[in-house]
């Protein structure tokens, strides 16, 4: 009942998109192990590697969609989120290298050895088990959001003033991670990971997996979306969106439903996290830098902001447009990135989705 | 004995009648000569008499000697000091301390020493030097008995406290005594007394000459000193404190210039320009370009080369800032989170356009000799060159604050800040005040750049380090107000560096962020916050 | 605290002071409106009308003085959910309706109810709370447009979208400032109407300029100057009053 309830809350656009979503999910790995590798369908694994990273980049999309495009809030610390769900992954992929590692010790993982840690710090006990660690990276960021969100709504800081508080959140992140005594392995993070849940996270069949996996989350996390948005308390938060002060005269009562999505959205932007990590084999303190999350905001803008379709396609635009300059033109990237920003602003002020929709609202409408 | 020596010796003697022609010259020879001639302990005594003679050459020719630099010369016997290395060794007659020439080092041959003599030499040089005629050398020589604390300077202290004509050299060379007294074996209440001396000089040296005394058997010695060790520790503590003011005045100082800048275009215009920093590097590197220019073209003016910076950083910047303001910003107007988006882009753009031209690596901006060095206040270091930052963003502070207050453009500014429309209406070009209002902060970035091409790596990275600081002291201090800036930015370097102690340098500044996360919460308007009204 | 809590009035302001850097925006003003009674505000710029709106509305805390609602309920120690909530209504003097939403949507934002956002998420609209929207629309006369995004409303329409979303609201007590700003003389007859219609349910106190407007209400009128209270009476007898003819000529 509660499945045909969400699905009926989404547009048909929506619902073929999360098909799509979804068929891309399964189609891409089922190719890359069905398929000889001289068949052109032959779909190699590092091609499920980038659309797996991609998906993840886009579900963190859609979780800042969720609060910007919806909801107003301009996090510039999103990738925060996505870096604690993301290092909660790497907690307990650390913990399943074991004697594996070039210390070979049982219990501490190598960069702990190396830095003569005695014994686990606290905060590690628990990794090690997957269905301990799972519900971890939804909390994590969760905790994170609700504290800074809980402050943050009910003082009524809005506008820049959130969004420099987020930048200097996870810009302190930043300075924290980088420690070695923080017991999270300081500069260099985490990585040669072995293997997650028992299977080797190197295999194509685990790539495909987690391809899928992620696909899934996408898909999951656009229909919860879809929910929310469609709901009465969407229409309270676009219209909190659009002016608050007049949502607090009528009697509504705003910091719950901002804390409401601010909490979803790091959630939703924890389990990307903690999906990208395993594919791309390492987690370390550059995934909290400021930037990353303004090119998150970016991908947004881009695709759309304020809907759902956007976030995504736009993380795919851009992503796939970084992987194939800073390939080819490693210096134009930031130029081409830099130009995006200022281009999208002053042009594109709704996205690619946007432009779309005029397109096509002005085909239905010959003047 | 060696022939060779007993000849030396011969020659000398004979040396020493020949120039016997004055009296004052005579007495010095013969002290030299005995001074490389006899055995060990004939020379030892050699040395004391020397040194007691209160010659003004006898300190120069003990540190030859000391050093292995005395020599005779083998063609006429005369005591030489040698320096140099290679071949030829420049000459110095050791009597009257003329220029002799040059000599390869077979002309000469070397006076031989020996531990002890050097022991006897160094013994004797901090009571020599404290009758040196250069003030900074009898200070100097005061300050090393005092660490080194032989009993048997204590005679030549003395002599030299009742010669002594300047009254902190005099000091210093009571302290000295003072520590002195305490190493010595001294009656109890004569170190007692040295212990109220060296209490009062109260530094670190002062307290590891206590903390020494403090181990005495003599129980009133061993309670005095205790007891003052205790005052100076509680006076190196506050010193300690104060030392930390001024770093974090220091920090605040720099803090200031990069957020003033963004002050304006924040707090006056509402606009968020996350390509401030940026704007800051372009005034490094402007500095950077200018010195090389000046090193090639006019290096007399090597060291004004930064002064000369200044006004250029101002107009590169602030000619930058206006390209953006017409170009880009004046389109955003009233969407101030896409003006953050399209200026972050517009950063990345400008540092990969610098990395471009000028490479990913860091480039060196001298520091003029007049920026350069040290000096004490109390028990506080002061830098010539945080000192100087200090004073210019002080400098430029007061500046901006005259500008605001006594210029058309300042009124014009208020005026479009307070009312746009009305400003408007009254005939203000409200456009052209924008881009000179951008124009004005982004110009002042610049002058920061200037400034922090002193202290900080000239890299494409430079801006990104102050960006979040900057945005920080605004916020803190309230935005729309000036004042608020300079106490935010003062208060929150000082905070910072107290905490840095304790938390390191890292942990400091988290701590700080996440107590300027929780301020902002408490008060979103921060310290000034302007009330009323028109603020929503 | 010595609040009267046997006052009959439904609005109580006692010596309010409200200062912004020095500047008195109210100065111990007093103010008492029964149930069930219109009340019009006039009193040249600057007299503090706007303030008192906010400080009766929870979004500037006086420096001194009381504020009570309905006998009982301290207004100083509320916000403005929680006041707009207890049943006191605001409209703005520049319409502020939600652009992005259509009328019926703002209307049902509007509606007297549910506001916890928990509550909300999965709620759908009642039967009875769709009656009382299409009693509204017809009230405001807005079938028609109910499906308009507020955005491209007229100016009148969006004043009248949002009388219908104060009447959503159903409030005890209905703040209205400057009804009829920029309206053509057919619509500011309208307004009248409308609020005198309102008033038959609802107290109400209206903000005004338009001499022309407080007349054809024809209620007791209160005279603000410099934060403070200077007449109070019928039009005629305020405006006979040598003090409001000084204030509002004099100068």
């Amino acid at each position: 009942m509660i499945t045909r309830f969400l699905w009926n809350g989404m547009s048909r656009n929506l619902r073929l998109f999360v098909l799509l979503v979804l068929a891309i999910g399964i189609a891409l790995p089922l190719l890359n192990q069905l398929m000889p590798r001289t068949s052109p369908f032959y779909v190699p694994a590092y091609v499920l590697q980038l659309v797996g990273k991609y998906l993840c980049y886009a579900a963190l999309a859609l979780a800042v969609d969720l609060v910007w495009g919806f909801c107003g809030i301009l996090s510039l610390g999103h990738a925060a989120f996505f870096a604690l769900g993301g290092y909660c992954m790497g907690m307990y992929l650390m913990r399943q290298i074991g004697t594996r590692g070039v210390y070979g010790n049982p219990v501490l993982p190598d960069f702990m050895v190396f830095l003569n840690y005695k014994e686990l710090p606290w905060f590690w006990h628990g990794f090690d088990s997957f269905w301990f660690a799972a519900p971890m990276i939804v909390i994590v960021p969760s905790a994170l959001a609700l504290a800074l969100g809980w402050f943050a709504f009910r003082s009524r800081v809005t506008g820049v003033y959130l969004s420099i508080i987020t930048q200097a959140m996870t810009y302190a992140l930043l300075l924290a991670f980088f420690r070695n005594d923080m017991g999270f392995g300081g500069n260099n993070g985490m990585t040669d990971f072995k293997d997650i849940l028992g299977f080797s996270v190197q295999s194509d069949a685990t790539r495909g997996v987690l391809c899928f996996a992620s696909a899934l989350a996408l898909a999951i996390f656009l229909v919860i979306s879809a929910a929310v948005v469609g709901s009465r308390f969407g229409k309270a938060l676009t219209a909190v969106r659009d002016a608050e002060s007049r949502m607090r005269f009528l009697g509504y009562r705003v910091e719950g439903y901002k804390l409401f999505v601010f909490v979803l959205s790091a959630a939703m932007a924890g389990i990307a996290g903690a999906l990208y990590v395993p594919q791309v084999g390492i987690i370390n303190p550059s995934e909290f830098a400021p930037g990353n999350s303004i090119e998150a905001v970016l991908w947004v803008a881009v695709g759309g902001r304020g809907t759902l379709i956007g976030p995504v396609v736009g993380a795919f635009i851009v992503n796939w447009a970084k992987t194939y300059l800073t390939g080819a033109l490693p210096e134009v990237w930031l130029f081409a990135l830099g130009a995006l920003f200022i281009l999208v602003t002053l042009f594109l002020p709704k996205g690619v989705v946007g432009l779309w929709g005029q397109i096509k609202a002005r085909r239905a409408q010959p003047a | 004995m060696s022939l060779k020596r007993l000849l030396g010796r011969v020659v000398g003697a004979l040396a020493i009648l020949l120039v016997a022609g004055s009296a004052f010259a005579a007495d010095l020879t013969t002290l030299v000569a005995n001074l490389v001639t006899g055995g060990y302990s004939e020379r030892d005594a050699a040395i004391t008499a020397l040194a007691a003679s209160g010659e003004e050459r006898a300190a120069p020719i003990l540190q030859a000697l000391g050093a292995g630099e005395l020599y005779v010369r083998n063609a006429d016997k005369v005591v030489v000091i040698a320096k140099g290395s290679g071949k030829q060794l420049a000459l110095t007659d050791a009597v009257t301390g003329k220029e002799a020439g040059t000599a390869t080092e077979d002309d000469l041959e070397r006076v031989k020493i020996n531990n002890r003599l050097r022991g006897t030499i160094e013994s004797v040089m901090g009571s020599l030097t404290l009758m040196n005629p250069d003030p900074r050398v009898r200070r100097a020589a005061a300050q090393a008995l005092f660490s080194r604390r032989d009993p048997s300077a204590l005679e030549g202290l003395d002599k030299a406290i009742a010669a002594e004509k300047d009254n902190g050299i005099k000091r210093a060379m009571v302290e000295a005594r003072a520590s002195v007294v305490l190493a010595s074996d001294a009656p109890a209440d004569k170190k007692v007394e040295a212990i109220a001396i060296v209490r009062d000089r109260g530094d670190r040296d002062a307290m590891g000459v206590l903390q020494a005394a403090a181990a005495s058997p003599d129980e009133t010695v061993k309670a005095a000193a205790t007891a003052a060790a205790d005052a100076v520790r509680q006076s190196l503590a506050a010193w300690a404190g104060a030392q930390n003011v001024w770093y974090g005045i220091s920090l605040g100082s720099v803090l200031l210039l990069a957020a003033i800048g963004l002050a304006i275009t924040f707090g006056t215009m509402g606009v968020i320009n996350m390509a401030h920093g940026e704007m800051v590097m372009l005034g490094a590197y402007t500095t950077f370009v200018v010195q090389q220019a000046i090193r090639s073209a006019a290096p007399q003016l090597n060291d004004f080369s930064i002064v000369i910076a200044l006004p250029l950083a101002f107009l590169v910047s602030g000619l930058v800032g206006i390209l953006i303001e017409r170009s880009i910003i004046r389109f955003l107007y009233g969407r101030t989170l896409d003006t953050l988006l399209a200026t972050w882009g517009l950063s990345l753009v400008l540092q990969q356009a610098v990395r471009s031209a000028f490479g990913p690596t860091n480039r060196e901006v001298a520091s003029p000799s007049w920026m350069s060095g040290a000096f004490k206040v109390g028990q506080i270091d002061v830098t010539y060159g945080r000192l100087w930052i200090v004073i210019f963003a002080l400098a430029v502070f007061a500046a901006l604050l005259l500008l605001l207050r006594k210029t058309p453009l300042g009124l014009y500014m208020r005026a479009v800040t307070q009312n746009r429309p009305m400003a408007s209406a009254m005939g203000i070009r409200t456009p052209r005040v924008d881009a000179l209002t951008f124009g004005l902060g982004s110009g002042i970035a610049g002058l920061a750049g200037v400034a922090l091409s002193q202290i900080d790596n000239v890299s494409p990275n430079l801006g990104q380090g102050y960006i979040i600081d900057s945005f920080m002291v605004v916020v803190f201090g309230g935005v729309g107000n000036l004042f608020g800036t300079l106490v935010g930015a003062t208060a929150l370097g000082v905070v910072n560096k107290f905490l840095e102690p304790y938390a390191g340098a890292v942990l400091g500044k988290i701590l700080v962020l996440v107590f300027i996360i929780l301020f902002i919460q408490r008060r979103p308007r921060g310290l000034f916050a302007l009330k009323g009204r028109s603020v929503e | 605290m010595n609040a009267p809590r046997s006052t009959s009035a439904l609005l109580y302001l006692s010596g309010v002071t409200v200062s912004f850097d020095g500047f008195k925006a109210l100065n111990n003003l007093s103010l008492l409106v029964e149930p069930g009674e219109m009340r019009a505000i006039i009193g040249p710029n600057g007299a503090g009308k706007t303030t008192m709106m906010d400080v009766i509305t929870g979004k500037t805390r006086p420096d001194e003085g009381e504020v009570v609602f309905d006998g009982s309920a301290d207004l100083t120690k509320l916000d403005e959910a929680d006041i707009a909530t207890l049943g006191i209504g605001r409209k703005f003097q520049k319409p502020t309706v939600f652009e992005n939403h259509t009328v019926r949507d703002n209307l049902l934002l509007a509606l007297a109810g549910i506001r916890s956002w928990y509550k909300l998420l999965g709620a759908a609209p009642t039967r009875a709370e769709n009656d009382r929207l299409a009693g509204i629309l017809s009230i405001i006369r807005m079938e028609e447009q109910q499906h308009m995004l507020g955005a491209r409303l007229s100016h009148g329409q969006k004043q009248w979208l949002e009388i219908g979303m104060l009447l959503a609201q159903n409030p005890k007590l209905l703040l209205v400032d400057e009804p009829v700003a920029g309206m053509t003389d057919v619509e500011t007859e309208t307004t009248a109407q409308v609020l005198r219609e309102v008033n038959k349910n609802h107290s109400v106190v209206v903000v005004e300029h338009d001499m022309s407007f407080v007349r054809a209400l024809g209620v007791k009128v209160t005279v603000l100057h410099e934060g403070a209270m200077l007449a109070e009476g019928s039009l005629d007898q305020v405006s006979a009053d040598p003090r409001v003819v000084e204030v509002y000529l004099g100068r």
